[in-house]
């Protein structure tokens, strides 16, 4: 156990010790030739985790996305129930990890531990240690607490907000709390979702194919949607936020309106009425499916039907297999188009990476949450 | 019904990808074709920038099957995409709407116009025709030409053509050029490329000076000393002998990337970042070139050709002793000049060119040099290692900005020392920048014409250029020489010397 505190770097007590601390370790690795000497940093990133897997999980991800994003990067790990300690305790180590290939970027790495019941004090052990004048990241891994004390502050010392609903224990429930957060956050910080990053790749192909402009006119006469999303083998955990997003995204672009609340049919999926503007209700089916090689949650295809002039078309975004989805279009049954891309299910770091870039709140996502977050 | 926009692509974060469209490439069988422009075209398919309705029809003289042009292209793609290993699934759906079309017999266009048609109705591309005339000059007027009389050039949505450099070899022939394809296309339908332009840090100049408040201030005659800009090459004239010996380095690099990246460094702010407002400003320093007179040619230009040398260690060729080479070649492989942009805010500030083959170094940058302070308060010993302040802006390779600045070295009294304080892309931001034929492509399918040139802009280019061209066929600026792996030929160095400057060595 000795080990696995000390290779999260040496300990430091006090800002001035870390920053001293951090200097000493960049000349050291500068000197071993393992670092550049150019320290550039473009963001600060926070990460909370109340569990020790979850700190290094970010960790290695972080070091990955040094690449791209260097940074200095806080992560906080609370352990609320760790025994040994009664009481209230704060220990902070920082390390400049060496890149595997010289050439990459500089990044700092500070942890800070907390044990007991710390909450009040997080935040101002934190906010000390950040980069001046940097945009600030808040990660939280987990499902935010999003009444509590410690992570108000936190939120309200970043610019955006990244949470995973992936990792919610029930999504659709906990969605509406997500809905809440953005707007309190609005004018302050962004929120954002990684399961909607998952989907930036799907919504690309999807609008691809309504630049067609013999396509476009089908969009107002959609007559289903079936959206299938990933499940595990026993089919008990259902991850429908993706699905339930894409049906968000279609919705508040296409001003559709749920025609009754969201309900679940009996393969574990939902199954429920929208109704776009002045139109008939039409079928939505979120479809549980289990996929071999995909996480729980991961979209696996999209199919969306609809009628104009007299003719019945279908749209279909399909995952193919791990690396690669084909898009087929039909009308009146005829195939028009298929064309295969490459799109293998990102990783965190390239979901972290992506919203990295984003620097203020993402409309698009609000008004989809906002959406989705309407069929109740 | 028509629905004029798609109400899916609000909020996308992928840039807007292009309409659907055909694309012609005439010399589909050439180098280009198979070194840059299908590999470009594949790598956007891979990133999932090209619309949903697309075809690739490959237009040459001679006669091929659509398999045979597939399998030449599968194995362009293979060696020279970004992506690699070849993914044969995403290759499959690609060239699947790949065809050739020959158009050496009769009826060649003819095929062409069925060609493009059957991709309308059977892909969707809509009428939408992107023509790319990667041929030899020569044979640009002789293709828009039959284009037309065929009645292929236009199929009820929007046409473009890309014209690839060189556009002319002088101002009559340029001219001649633009008159033809105006028979058949609008300016603002021709796209002539420079693929300078398409580099990233070419573009990153215009957010340097204008998304930045402090440089600008200082960008002109009362603070900027003098601008250098070089591109440098450590290549000889590889397999481009027969180009080259009619081109040299004045047409080859100067009348195109040397001017565009000197109009990027003097241009006034444009009032927005599009196609026309950029263009107008850029044609404006170009207008305002001092024109170099026939009795001026000596004092503002030099030449030289490279003799037997080494370049990396390894001894290289004089440059008449290259294949292809006449023995007693005249054709310089180095230019350098000094330019003046007669305007308010540059009158009387020097800008010095050059470029060149087989210098030591792979390398193009600008150099912008700032006066000295104008009071001395430190003594002279304490100063002796202070340089004057230079911000250069490294395009190729290692994409950066270095700021040179005085410093106190840290003894007992004062010393002063300049230092870098170095900015590198690479290490801020460590992702793969697009290929200039990606970017140039997708703009051009876009109808974005910023990162091209138009017909004023080349025109004003030749007409610098061609007095410089006339001069030196007079005997001015004689030709010098320089060993391969050197920074050029004296006379260059006498150009600045006679000004009290010397050249930077990048």
């Amino acid at each position: 156990m000795a080990q696995a505190v000390a290779d999260w770097g040496v300990p430091a007590k006090g800002v001035a010790a870390i920053e001293r601390e951090l200097a000493r370790l960049r000349r050291e690795r500068q000197r071993e030739g393992r670092a550049s000497r150019a320290r550039s940093s473009v963001l600060d990133l926070i990460v909370f985790a109340t569990r020790e897997v979850h700190a290094r999980r970010a960790a290695a991800s972080i070091a990955e996305l040094s690449r791209r994003h260097p940074s200095r990067a806080v992560i906080v790990l609370a352990d609320r129930d760790a025994p040994s300690e009664p009481e209230a305790a704060l220990t902070v180590r920082c390390d400049v990890p060496a890149p595997a290939d010289r050439h990459e970027l500089c990044y700092e790495q500070v942890l800070v531990r907390a044990r007991g019941p710390i909450e009040p004090r997080i935040a101002s052990a934190v906010i000390p240690l950040l980069v001046s004048d940097l945009p600030v990241f808040l990660w939280w891994t987990g499902t935010p607490p999003t009444g509590a004390h410690h992570f108000t502050q936190l939120a309200g010392a970043s610019s955006r907000v990244i949470v995973d609903s992936a990792d919610f224990a029930r999504a659709e429930a906990t969605l509406p709390r997500i809905a809440a957060l953005c707007t309190a956050g609005r004018g302050r910080y962004g929120v954002t979702d990684l399961s909607w990053t998952r989907l930036t790749a799907w919504r690309e192909l999807v609008a691809q194919l309504f630049d067609v402009a013999d396509f476009r006119p089908y969009l107002a006469g959609v007559t289903g949607l079936r959206a299938s999303y990933a499940v595990d083998v026993d089919g008990r955990q259902s991850h429908p936020s993706q699905a339930l997003l894409l049906f968000g995204w279609l919705g508040s672009r296409l001003g559709w309106s749920p025609a009754e609340p969201l309900s679940s049919s009996e393969a574990g999926g939902h199954l429920f009425r929208a109704r776009r503007v002045g139109g008939e209700p039409f079928p939505v089916r979120l479809r549980p499916h289990y996929e071999r090689d995909l996480a729980p949650g991961d979209l696996s295809g999209v199919r969306l039907e609809a009628a104009a002039g007299g003719r019945h078309a279908m749209f279909d975004v399909d995952r193919v297999d791990r690396e690669h989805v084909c898009v087929r279009v039909a009308i009146a049954g005829h195939p028009v188009l298929e064309r295969v891309h490459v799109l293998p299910p990102p990783g965190v770091v390239e979901l972290l990476g992506e919203e990295l870039t984003i620097m203020a709140s993402d409309p698009a996502y609000e008004e989809a949450l906002a959406a989705a977050v309407s069929l109740g | 019904m028509t629905v004029p926009v798609n109400p899916l692509r609000e909020g996308l974060r992928l840039a807007r990808t292009p309409d659907p469209a055909a694309v012609v490439i005439f010399g589909g069988s050439g180098d280009l074709t198979s070194r840059k422009l299908m590999p470009a075209l594949y790598d956007l398919a891979h990133l999932r920038q090209l619309p949903a309705a697309f075809t690739i029809i490959g237009a040459a003289r001679g006669a091929m099957s659509d398999e045979a042009f597939r399998a030449e292209m599968h194995d362009a793609v293979a060696a020279f995409s970004r992506h690699r290993p070849l993914n044969e699934e995403v290759w499959g759906s690609f060239a699947s709407r790949l065809r050739y079309v020959s158009t050496g017999g009769t009826g060649g266009y003819d095929e062409l116009k069925h060609a493009l048609e059957a991709s309308d109705a059977e892909h969707g591309t809509g009428g939408n025709r992107l023509f790319y005339l990667a041929t030899p000059p020569a044979a640009y007027a002789p293709i828009v030409r039959s284009l037309a009389q065929g009645g292929a050039a236009r199929g009820g949505g929007w046409s473009r053509v890309v014209v690839e450099k060189p556009f002319g070899r002088d101002l009559a022939s340029a001219h001649a050029l633009t008159e033809a394809l105006f028979e058949v296309f609008l300016e603002r339908e021709i796209f002539r490329i420079d693929h300078y332009l398409g580099k990233e840090t070419v573009q990153n100049i215009l957010v340097h000076r204008f998304a930045n408040g402090i440089f600008e201030p200082l960008w002109n005659r009362q603070y900027v000393d003098h601008v250098q800009i070089t591109v440098a090459e450590s290549l000889g004239v590889e397999e481009r002998a027969g180009y080259y010996e009619q081109a040299g380095a004045i047409r080859d690099i100067v009348q195109n990337h040397l001017l565009q990246l000197l109009t990027l460094v003097a241009m006034e702010p444009p009032a927005a970042f599009d196609a026309d407002a950029v263009r107008e400003e850029k044609v404006k320093v170009l207008r305002a070139l001092r024109p170099v007179a026939a009795a001026d040619v000596a004092a503002r230009t030099a030449r030289g050709q490279y003799g037997a040398g080494f370049v990396d260690g390894d001894r290289v060729l004089a440059y008449r002793r290259e294949l292809g080479v006449a023995p007693d070649s005249e054709t310089e492989s180095y230019a350098a000049l000094v330019c003046y942009v007669d305007n308010w805010r540059w009158e009387g500030t020097p800008f010095y060119l050059r470029t060149g083959k087989r210098l030591p170094k792979r390398a193009t940058e600008i150099t912008v040099q700032f006066r000295i302070a104008p009071h001395q308060v430190f003594s002279r010993e304490a100063s002796a290692g202070l340089e004057p302040n230079a911000l250069v802006i490294r395009v190729q390779p290692e994409e950066g900005i270095s700021l040179k600045i005085g410093a106190k070295v840290p003894v007992q009294g004062v010393r002063i020392r300049s230092v870098n304080m170095d900015f590198s892309y690479g290490a801020s931001f460590v992702v793969d920048s697009p290929d200039a034929y990606e970017t140039l492509l997708l703009d051009a399918l876009r109808g974005d014409a910023t990162l091209f040139t138009r017909r004023d802009e080349v025109e004003q280019q030749w007409s610098f250029i061609d007095p410089i061209v006339e001069g030196w066929a007079a005997g001015s600026a004689p030709l010098g020489t320089y060993d391969a792996g050197t920074w050029g030929p004296v006379e260059a160095d006498l150009l600045l010397a006679r000004d009290g400057r010397t050249w930077r060595k990048p």
